[in-house]
């Protein structure tokens, strides 16, 4: 036994303990039930509920097990008469205000207070007096409250103080007049706020867009895989009949603990759309048809197989989104290979592709997520983890905490929920000059460069803050440097991509990606890429990647599960490329007007609740699941109409029966493969910024990341959606002799927008900052770049 | 009650004032003076607290908002909703509940037309809701008006003290 | 012998007949017990399970609130339900179905119910002629409880002591 373990007797029962546990801790580990309310195990101790009292031999009183560390010696009585009455005696006050509304509260079925009140409640209340009502707020689309049923346990306060970071809930007023609340009306801005739902005991807080739609009960439980962000959590779909009603997370300490981010929480109303596609369509002679698979299918061989007997496979071209499961990218290149185009790319918001043949396998985070809680410097480049993925945010966060630095190279200063040690604000074109200066500082303080670097960096500014920086990443033990979506946008990602590496390799840190999407590192490994086959196989002379396919317009085009003019870098150029194409296939499960202007035929596509997948996580994690529903209509998996395609065109080991034997191929590889991310080549000079008014800069809002969350219609009342506003620094804005509220116009040499605009301090002078994925600011090209800008 | 967008700064004088009180406390725990803060900056308002004075206090002190909210709330010697001038306290305590408490306030609530918790048609005087023990047992019935204690009561004497407000 | 001879005299006799004219005479005196229905009805208890009906408050509101415990607690699964939020905000059904061909009249709804909704009322002479008839939709149950509810509410009344 070591030092600082101590031994307890919980019901007669001797027990092992470290020494500072508290008694529940102890009891939960030896599955000894103790009732609770306000204990949480991912929380700060508040025992405030009392329902936890037991009988502790020698404690005159009972004692809390929540709050009560562990003794040696100590012997504990958790179902002792003493604490059974105490109990119940708590119970009893608790129901005095509780309502009896139990038959309309969508907790009713898995509401703690419910479970309880069968073990612990009176069968008749002795309280007669009136009860308390409080008056409800509304604090967003997402979270219904009904604080009458409200029992301040206060978990939801504690969640929003130290797990979403973000105080919004707080507890206002005393006595009997206290109340859990924003106090003003106020909309939740966290992007984990859905959690309270999860860890509310009551009825209090419930999931708003599921409200009255069904009970607990009537719903089978289906494990599957978040399909956004590149987290992968683990999470539950709640079925009942051929709907999934609602999601909640499933724990896994080493993805997403027991936490859920909102987007990946909410999306499932985007499966009911009514923009969901029904039947296969085609077009003919402008008119669009409803046909049957027989005749879709045969259409696409018909009009893709014209197209290369006339002009070559190479006129062929394919896009798949990032967010289709492994499977899906794996026969779609595999298909696409066996007709013979090299065109093949997944990376939609990617500009810079001049160091594809030294990328490394799959660009992943280089680490386990669970490292980065314990990382003591990160440097991120042009990353916003908050937003795009929250629960690796909320792990540098619980990192920040304990003390370790979190900087970043942003073109704007990001609203964060913990501090940053070092934030610099630069425009997109000032980044590498950024990285350069650090890299500099780091020579200055005796780092040994190589000669490549030390031409690039001998003429570079180095300032007070570079320096501070590059101290903070030199002197970690633990350190790590994470390029971020923004990064990975960026036109020079080559470059930040190589001055990241060597600050890496200059502090001894670690080089990561943040990925964007579900399976960002999945379609890598799928081989969905003009350079590579699947597992870094080879592949017939480099095809064209997601920006020259574009630019050199093809005679055909496949497109798998994305609305490209929304979901690429530059929507402009793709759709110039697409209508003026002879034949575009698109694979999509969601209707709409501009789809059906370019498209020749439609294949309607099953989401990700409705086909048997997988994806693989930023950190390599392979994660399969099932399908849960059935798709609506006509749609199928894309797996199964991939696998007809390929017999339809006589390719070779196309004979697939499910899922499992696609992953088959794959699956022992991946599970393997932990490439090193220290693949970079040194660009000859840096970039200098282009003369303009303004410079552009883009990010993906959080809840329009791809077609899915875009017809979640909860998600999309939130505040992080595209707004098709121009913001800009106030400072910038009183250049351009623009007030706030005005309308600005914004052109370049391809087109020209006008957009209202919005003082945001945050963003770095000269820049303006342009939600991607809004109709409005798709006539203005790529995500990057120079902008002129004049008023109305 | 909504989200109050105007943000308003405040004087110069309670940023003194709350100043003092920070650099009575450890840098790190800026907090401890949300109380005295609150203290001030409804002192200087007439004796009640907005919305935008509490975000004001929170801006300063850097708490969240609801942080400021919920002490605010909490202590009854703050006011969150609009008050008349002068804050009228009558214990009714037991000592003072013995020696007539009752029969003071209800003198006050006849005279001045407003019940416990409201304020006087003329803005003058507002009656507190509930006021426990003030310490002052030994010259019940008492009351405290603006932060001065009067004891010994009568009916005359309060007509007195309270006539003689602003 | 004994035995042979003792049978032979009754059959001779008749006395199984007589014995069987006795019972036949002594009841032909007595009350009559069976009812000439339909003209005529047995009496029925308060508690009488008959067909189904969904209520409505006094003000024309409808009761339910579609809790489905009642669809939980259907032991023939007889009962489908599907909820949503009305605009107003309250908890509405915008499905109640019974099969009538599946329930077993049981009463579990009625008794499982927390807002006395749905009620079996004493009807019972009801039929169908083709499938789908005794399919008993939201609409048909809460007119069949509109036209009751005079007899529903007074036979919850006179139960009152006992629920």
């Amino acid at each position: 036994m070591s030092e600082d373990s101590v031994t307890i007797e919980v019901n007669g029962t001797p027990m092992q303990a470290r020494k500072g546990q508290m008694l529940i801790e102890v009891t939960d580990a030896n599955d000894i039930y103790v009732p609770r309310f306000c204990y949480h195990k991912k929380l700060t101790v508040a025992a405030n509920c009392r329902m936890c009292l037991v009988e502790v031999e020698k404690a005159p009183k009972p004692l809390p097990a929540c709050a009560t560390p562990v003794a040696d010696g100590m012997k504990v009585f958790t179902r002792s008469q003493l604490a059974l009455d105490a109990q119940k005696s708590v119970m009893e006050f608790l129901l005095i205000n509780h309502p009896l509304d139990c038959p309309i509260c969508d907790q009713g079925g898995e509401c703690e207070l419910q479970d309880l009140a069968m073990g612990y409640g009176r069968d008749v209340s002795r309280y007669s007096e009136g009860k308390r009502v409080v008056k409800d707020k509304n604090i967003g689309p997402l979270v219904q409250t009904e604080m009458t049923r409200c029992i301040h346990c206060t978990r939801c306060v504690r969640f929003g103080d130290e797990i979403a970071g973000l105080r919004e809930l707080g507890a206002t007023g005393r006595g009997e007049h206290m109340e859990i609340g924003t106090y003003v009306e106020k909309t939740m801005t966290s992007e984990l706020s859905g959690n309270v739902i999860d860890i509310c005991p009551v009825g209090a807080l419930t999931n708003k867009p599921f409200r009255y739609s069904a009970r607990t009960w009537e719903m089978v439980q289906r494990p599957t895989i978040a399909p956004h962000d590149s987290v992968g959590s683990n999470m539950d779909l709640h079925v009942k009949g051929h709907t999934v009603k609602r999601v909640v997370p499933a724990e896994n300490e080493a993805v997403n603990e027991v936490w859920l981010a909102d987007r990946d929480r909410y999306s499932c109303e985007g499966l009911q759309s009514p923009d969901r596609l029904q039947a296969p369509m085609i077009k003919q002679h402008g008119e669009w048809h409803e046909v049957d698979w027989e005749v879709a299918l045969e259409q696409v061989h018909d009009r893709l197989q014209a197209v290369i007997d006339r002009d070559g496979a190479d006129e062929l071209a394919g896009l798949a989104a990032p967010w289709a499961t492994l499977e899906e990218l794996y026969l779609f290149q595999k298909w696409l290979r066996g007709l013979g185009s090299a065109n093949i790319d997944h990376r939609l918001r990617q500009h810079d592709f001049r160091d594809d043949d030294v990328a490394p396998a799959f660009p992943w985070l280089g680490e386990s997520l669970v490292d980065l809680e314990h990382v003591d410097a990160a440097l991120l480049v042009g990353a916003y983890p908050r937003k795009e993925q929250p629960l690796i945010n909320h792990r540098l966060r619980k990192a920040a905490l304990g003390g370790a630095a979190i900087m970043a190279v942003n073109p704007a200063a990001y609203a964060q929920n913990f501090e940053f040690a070092e934030t610099c604000v630069v425009a997109p074109s000032q980044m590498a000059q950024t990285l350069a200066a650090v890299a500099a500082a780091l020579v200055e303080q005796g780092a040994v460069a190589g000669d490549a670097l030390r031409g690039l960096i001998n003429n570079v500014s180095v300032d007070d803050q570079h320096r501070r920086l590059a101290e903070a990443l030199r002197r970690a033990d633990n350190a790590t440097v994470l390029l971020g979506v923004q990064a990975q946008a960026h036109p020079e990602f080559a470059t930040l991509r190589a001055l990241a590496g060597e600050i890496a390799t200059l502090t001894g840190a670690r080089l990561g990606y943040l990925g964007e999407s579900a399976n960002s590192s999945g379609a890598w490994l799928a081989g969905v890429l003009p350079q590579r086959g699947p597992l870094m196989g080879t592949t017939p002379g480099p095809g064209l990647d997601a920006r020259a396919m574009f630019e050199q317009p093809r005679r055909a085009y496949c497109l798998f599960n994305l609305e490209p003019e929304r979901d690429c870098w530059n929507g402009r150029e793709v759709i110039r490329a697409l209508t003026q194409a002879d034949c575009v296939v698109a694979f999509s499960a969601y209707d709409s007007a501009s789809l059906r202007e370019y498209a020749d035929v439609i294949l309607p596509l099953a989401l990700y609740a409705e086909t048997a997948g997988s994806y693989v996580n930023v950190e390599g994690r392979l994660q399969s699941f099932n399908g849960a529903v059935a798709p609506p209509g006509q749609a199928r998996p894309g797996w199964k109409i991939l696998r007809v395609l390929g017999n339809r065109f006589d390719l070779a080991d196309f004979d697939y029966d499910s899922a499992e034997q696609v992953r088959a191929e794959l699956a022992d590889a991946i599970t393997s493969l932990r490439p090193g991310n220290h693949h970079w080549q040194l660009p000859g000079s840096l970039p200098q910024a282009a003369a303009g008014s303004l410079e552009r800069v883009t990010r993906m809002p959080t809840n329009s990341l791809d077609p899915l969350v875009r017809h979640a219609p909860a998600l999309q009342q939130t505040v992080d959606v595209a707004d098709g506003h121009a913001h800009m620094h106030p400072d910038t804005a009183a250049r351009l002799g623009l007030a706030a509220g005005a309308h600005v116009r914004l052109q370049n040499d391809g087109g020209s927008v006008e957009l209202p605009l919005a003082l945001d301090d945050s963003l770095a002078p000269g820049c303006v900052l342009i939600h991607a994925t809004h109709p409005d600011a798709i006539e203005l090209g790529g995500w990057f770049g120079n902008l002129e800008a004049g008023g109305r | 009650m909504s989200e109050s967008n105007e943000s308003i700064e405040l004087s110069a004088h309670v940023r003194e004032q709350i100043d003092a009180w920070v650099a009575k406390y450890p840098p790190e725990q800026k907090r401890s003076a949300v109380l005295s803060a609150l203290r001030e900056v409804q002192h200087e308002n007439d004796g009640y607290l907005t919305v935008a004075l509490m975000d004001a206090v929170a801006g300063y002190l850097e708490l969240p908002k609801i942080a400021v909210y919920e002490v605010a709330t909490f202590y009854s010697m703050l006011e969150t909703q609009p008050v008349a001038r002068n804050s009228v306290s009558v214990c009714t305590n037991i000592s003072c509940m013995l020696r007539g408490a009752d029969d003071i306030v209800e003198h006050i609530e006849k005279k001045h037309g407003l019940k416990l918790g409201e304020s006087s048609a003329d803005g003058r005087i507002y009656l507190k809701k509930e006021e426990e023990c003030l310490a002052a047992c030994c010259g019940a019935p008492m009351m405290m008006v603006n932060h001065k204690y009067y004891e010994n009561l009568t009916p005359e004497k309060v007509d007195e003290v309270l006539d003689a407000l602003e | 012998m004994f035995a042979n001879v003792h049978r032979i005299g009754k059959s001779l006799l008749l006395l199984e007949l007589l014995k069987g004219l006795r019972l036949t005479g002594r009841n032909l005196f007595k009350r009559k017990v069976t009812v000439q229905y339909p003209e005529e009805k047995t009496p029925q208890s308060p508690r009488f399970r008959g067909l189904h009906a969904l209520r409505r408050y006094p003000n024309g509101e409808e009761r339910c609130i579609a809790c489905k415990l009642c669809e939980a607690v259907c032991p023939a699964v007889a009962i489908t339900i599907e909820s949503e939020q009305r605009d107003d905000g309250t908890r509405r059904t915008t499905q109640y179905d019974i099969d009538l061909t599946k329930c077993i009249f049981c009463g579990f709804c009625e008794e499982s119910c927390p807002v006395d909704s749905i009620v079996e009322t004493r009807i019972y002479e009801y039929h169908g002629e083709e499938r789908g008839d005794l399919l008993m939709t939201k609409e048909r149950l809460l007119k069949i409880g509109d036209l009751a509810e005079p007899q529903i509410a007074a036979d919850r009344a006179a139960d009152a002591a006992y629920r």
